[in-house]
């Protein structure tokens, strides 16, 4: 009889037994390996019946091996039981291969005796000795039940291994124990409860503070193992923060076994407010307390901290002092620490007194850092503490230091060197003796020379006398000398200063000008015998060859030559400088600026009038020339005739088109210098004109020369100059533009974009015209930002004109028809004419009884064109304060 | 202004050497080319507490009187509780 396959009542026809078999086979496995172990028994049941061989047999055992597997995954632990007693009495092939998963089975049912049993046989297979072994280190987590396991003799090293780790575990979960404690001989590494070991010193380690140790000893724990299922538990205890989500029994763990900051963190943020809105100080002391009370049950540690954080922060907003105190429960410790947070909360506020007492704090805190050990009492940090505190009094305008420093002596009796922690020359001093450091020495020199410029020189003195390889002093006392006309002292500074640099920019350029000044000097003393040595002096510089200076020393030559009446002298030095220069008019007026600046007698020169048409017109490009020659060689007070200023100035427009940008530069400051705006409206707009790098430059110079009444065009320019320079780094230029925006603006920032910029350079180019009292000048409308203030008192504070209208103020009392009239008669323009002054005082009128406001008022003035621009400016239109 | 020495997780008592050492085992914990930015922190730490005049201005400006008041819990371990051995007890069992 041919024998029937079935599967779930299914007959599987096959001629072939091997291939089915074969086929029937895999199948089984595949449904094995996915976990469809009940069908994969049925028709390995099946199979085995129609074949009966020993590969069936095997794999029939394969499929029980699954099933029961499956039953102790789904804790169907008695049914998984009764399946392997059958299996082992049906195929006793089975049985060690049955012991693993009867092992298994034990475990999970609990039933530690029917597990352990075994191990208690001498005889015991290996196979299945290590099948228990890892049931119970992987399934059982009562050590406890294993010490006290009767299916074991009392001796045995599992039962002692198991008692040992168990008291060392409750040991280490109830309080800290020693090394010796946890040292558990008793339990060997190859143990099955070897990761218990590892268990209890990793918790042992967590409450003694030892973070690393223990995440070594949960890392060598067996992931299989009973033990590290508390790895995710510690872990998320050891770093704060949870990893994957807590089970219920694990997240109760962490929260029993650590306090959470989370309250504390709570409490501290209320209170950052609190300080943060100046909230009312009832409320602020009691987060304090609740901040403090939390503190102490959480972080007892940080108390101390905490309370320094509070108490400085309180010190900070000013609240009262002794109640802060109560608050804390007691004062903070008033180490170096203290004083340290105290000075840099003191600091913080900006508040002058509070500058100055950040300085007194300062000291406590030098003096206990010093008493703490911090640092030494002679050491750089001391230095650095002083200049710290230095800089801050600077901080201070100086008549409210000087009252601080007088009302602090007189409060505490103290002598200045007792109070020294208010007076920058005091910490200055002492810093720089402490560490003579350039870098001190300079903050102290910068802070002295404001002072006033003796001072500034007796700090560059000891300076030079603690650091004689410094050329910085002696550039300064060279200079200061400099200022003075001690021409012999800067020389004599100047040759240390090249000894010790000789190739410094500065070195370099100071000995032509102090030997030029010195001679100028010596001439204004009546001492052309001096002057003429420094002459000598100065044709042996190398330097003295270039460019127009042998031109200066001929004109220099012939007002000494004059001054000692040497006719010969005057006849070659004047022909030298005419030959140099290339006419005699610019040789008369550059031997006329070094008489002047010798304040020597006047040189007589020939009256302009007198001077050929292309003489004339070769004046601006000789006085700019010749401006530029004694800016080089350093003369300061280098006047030229009026007369021949004024002639170069109505020679410019013809003459512009020939001058470079550097004459035009020389020319416009010359003309502000002597006061013709006209001239160097003409000279700034001829240089904005030739555009490129100086095209800021002009742009100040036409700031600077705009009449007071156009103060937002001024502004506006200058606002523009910064922009355009700082693109190419002229940090002097985008200096001075700031300064003049600042000054313009009364302190307003106001700034506008490169591409406004640019839009200002070319409408002053097209405002060719010097701005007369009927020329308004570029619509700057666009420009203008809302921020600037229309109100009289800013325009006046720009330069701006006011209006007949600006000063009346429409909130004031009731005006009647009289005292209207007389505030408008007033204010009207000059030169208006009757008829439009009384219909401009009618609608002022009309409208101020109709409730207009002033702005109103003008604008209607506007619409009926009434007003010029000597009135208002279009596009002032900015929000009124 | 962060704390250089906290940077280099060295004490206000390290020396030089000490400072030296903590600087190069951070430089091999952050290389330039793996870590830019904690590198740059690092290397400002070094140079700052290798010049006395920085050093003295850092430890000046160590404390920071603006800082939030709960950074005094950051990084702080909180407390640690011996709870018995029931609560972990119930974890292993718990699987």
């Amino acid at each position: 009889m041919q024998p029937k396959l079935t599967t779930g009542g299914q007959a599987l026809c096959t001629p072939d037994h091997s291939t089915t078999g074969a086929a029937e086979e895999t199948s089984i496995r595949q449904l094995l390996a996915h976990g469809k172990s009940k069908t994969a028994l049925d028709r390995a049941k099946d199979l085995h019946k129609a074949l009966g061989s020993a590969a069936s047999e095997a794999l029939l055992i394969d499929a029980y091996a699954g099933r029961i597997q499956a039953l102790l995954d789904q804790n169907l632990a008695l049914e998984a039981k009764s399946l392997i007693d059958l299996v082992r009495s049906r195929y006793p092939s089975a049985k060690t291969r049955l012991d693993a998963l009867k092992a298994t089975s034990a475990a999970r049912a609990g039933a530690l005796d029917e597990l352990l049993a075994p191990l208690a046989d001498p005889g015991l297979g290996a196979e299945h000795r290590a099948a228990i072994e890892q049931a119970v280190q992987n399934k059982v987590a009562d050590l406890a039940a294993i010490a006290a396991c009767p299916a074991l003799p009392a001796d045995h090293s599992l039962r002692i291994a198991a008692a040992a780790l168990d008291r060392a575990f409750v040991a280490a979960t109830s309080g800290l124990v020693t090394d010796e404690e946890i040292a558990l001989p008793e339990v060997s590494h190859r143990s099955p409860l070897g990761s218990w070991k590892l268990l209890v010193r990793a918790i042992a380690h967590f409450y003694r503070g030892e973070d690393d140790p223990c995440r070594e000893c949960l890392g060598a724990i067996k992931p299989e193992s009973v033990p590290a299922r508390l790895i995710p538990a510690m872990h998320s205890m050891l770093d704060m923060k949870p990893a994957a989500p807590l089970t219920a029994a694990e997240a109760a763990l962490v929260s029993r076994a650590t306090e959470s900051s989370a309250a504390l963190r709570n409490e501290l943020e209320k209170l950052d407010r609190a300080f943060a809105d100046d909230e009312d100080e009832g409320r602020t002391f009691k987060l304090v307390r609740l901040a403090m009370q939390e503190c102490r049950r959480i972080l007892p540690d940080q108390v101390e901290t905490l309370k320094r954080l509070i108490y400085v922060r309180g010190s900070m907003n000013a609240v009262d002092e002794e109640r802060m105190i109560a608050a804390l429960q007691g004062p903070p410790r008033q180490d170096a620490a203290f004083f340290r947070a105290l000075a840099h909360g003191m600091e913080a506020t900006g508040a002058d007194e509070d500058l100055a007492m950040a300085c007194e704090y300062w000291d406590e805190f030098r003096q206990r850092a010093v008493r703490e050990g911090w640092f030494g009492a002679k050491g750089v940090e001391v230095a650095t503490l002083y200049s710290h505190m230095a800089g801050l009094l600077r901080r201070i305008p100086d008549d409210e230091l000087r009252d601080l420093q007088r009302e602090s002596r007189s409060n505490r009796k103290l002598g200045i060197e007792d109070s020294y922690f208010l007076f920058p020359e005091k910490l200055y001093e002492r810093a720089s003796v402490l560490d003579p450091h350039p870098e001190g020495f300079s903050q102290w020199l910068s802070w002295a020379e404001q002072d006033s410029a003796q001072r500034g020189e007796d700090v560059a003195k000891a300076w030079h006398k603690i650091r004689p390889m410094d050329i910085e002093p002696l550039l300064y006392l060279l200079q200061a000398a400099e200022r003075r006309n001690a021409f012999p002292s800067a020389l004599t500074y100047l040759d240390k200063a090249e000894r010790i640099d000789a190739v410094h920019s500065v070195v370099r350029a100071s000995r032509l000008r102090l030997l030029a000044g010195s001679a100028l000097r010596h001439l204004e003393q009546k001492k052309p015998h001096l002057a003429a040595e420094k002459l000598k002096a100065i044709a042996a510089l190398p330097q003295s060859k270039q460019g127009d200076r042998p031109a200066f020393m001929a004109a220099l030559g012939y007002v000494i030559a004059l001054d000692r009446a040497d006719d010969r002298a005057m006849d070659e030095a004047r022909a030298e400088a005419i030959r140099l220069l290339g006419n005699d008019i610019a040789a008369g007026l550059l031997v006329c600026g070094i008489s002047a600046a010798a304040k020597r007698r006047p040189v007589e020169l020939p009256p302009v009038k007198s001077l050929s048409r292309a003489e004339q017109s070769a004046l601006p490009a000789q006085i700019a020339r010749l401006v530029a020659l004694a800016k080089d060689v350093g003369i300061k007070k280098f006047h030229l005739p009026l007369p021949h200023l004024q002639e170069a100035a109505r020679q410019f427009p013809r003459a512009s088109g020939s001058l470079d940008i550097g004459q035009l530069r020389t020319l416009a400051e010359t003309a502000l210098a002597m006061g013709d705006d006209e001239f160097a409206y003409a000279a700034s707009g001829e240089g904005l004109s030739r555009g490129g790098e100086t095209e800021a430059r002009f742009l100040v110079l036409r700031a600077r020369c705009l009449p007071e009444r156009q103060g937002t065009r001024h502004a506006i320019c200058a606002a523009a100059a910064a922009e355009l320079a700082r693109p190419h780094r002229d940090m002097e230029t985008v200096g001075e533009a700031v300064d003049l925006v600042r000054r313009a603006l009364d302190s307003e920032p106001f700034t506008v974009t490169l591409d406004q910029a640019r839009e200002v350079v070319q409408k002053e180019i097209a405002a060719s015209d010097y701005p007369d009292g009927s020329t308004r000048g570029p619509d700057y409308s666009t420009l203008l930002p809302n921020q600037l203030c229309n109100c009289p008192k800013c325009r006046r504070a720009r330069g701006e004109t006011p209006t007949p209208f600006d000063d009346l103020d429409f909130d004031d009392d009731y005006l009647d028809d009289e005292k209207m009239e007389k505030i408008f008669t007033e204010r009207v323009p000059e030169g208006m004419p009757p008829e439009l002054a009384q219909m401009l005082f009618e609608v002022l009128k009309e409208g101020y009884r109709n409730g207009l406001s002033p702005d109103e008022i003008l604008e209607e003035l506007e619409d009926m064109g009434g007003l010029g621009g000597s009135f208002r400016e279009k596009g002032k239109k900015g929000k009124r304060k | 202004m962060t704390d250089p020495r906290e940077v280099l997780g060295v004490s206000s008592s390290a020396g030089e050497e000490e400072i030296r050492a903590a600087y190069l085992r951070k430089v091999k914990e952050y290389p330039p080319d793996q870590a830019p930015e904690e590198f740059e922190k690092v290397r400002n730490a070094f140079e700052t507490l290798r010049d006395p005049r920085k050093r003295a201005l850092a430890m000046l400006h160590a404390s920071d009187p603006g800082a939030p008041l709960a950074s005094v819990v950051d990084g702080r371990v909180p407390r640690r509780l011996f709870v018995g051995p029931q609560p972990w007890r119930e974890v292993l069992k718990a699987k």
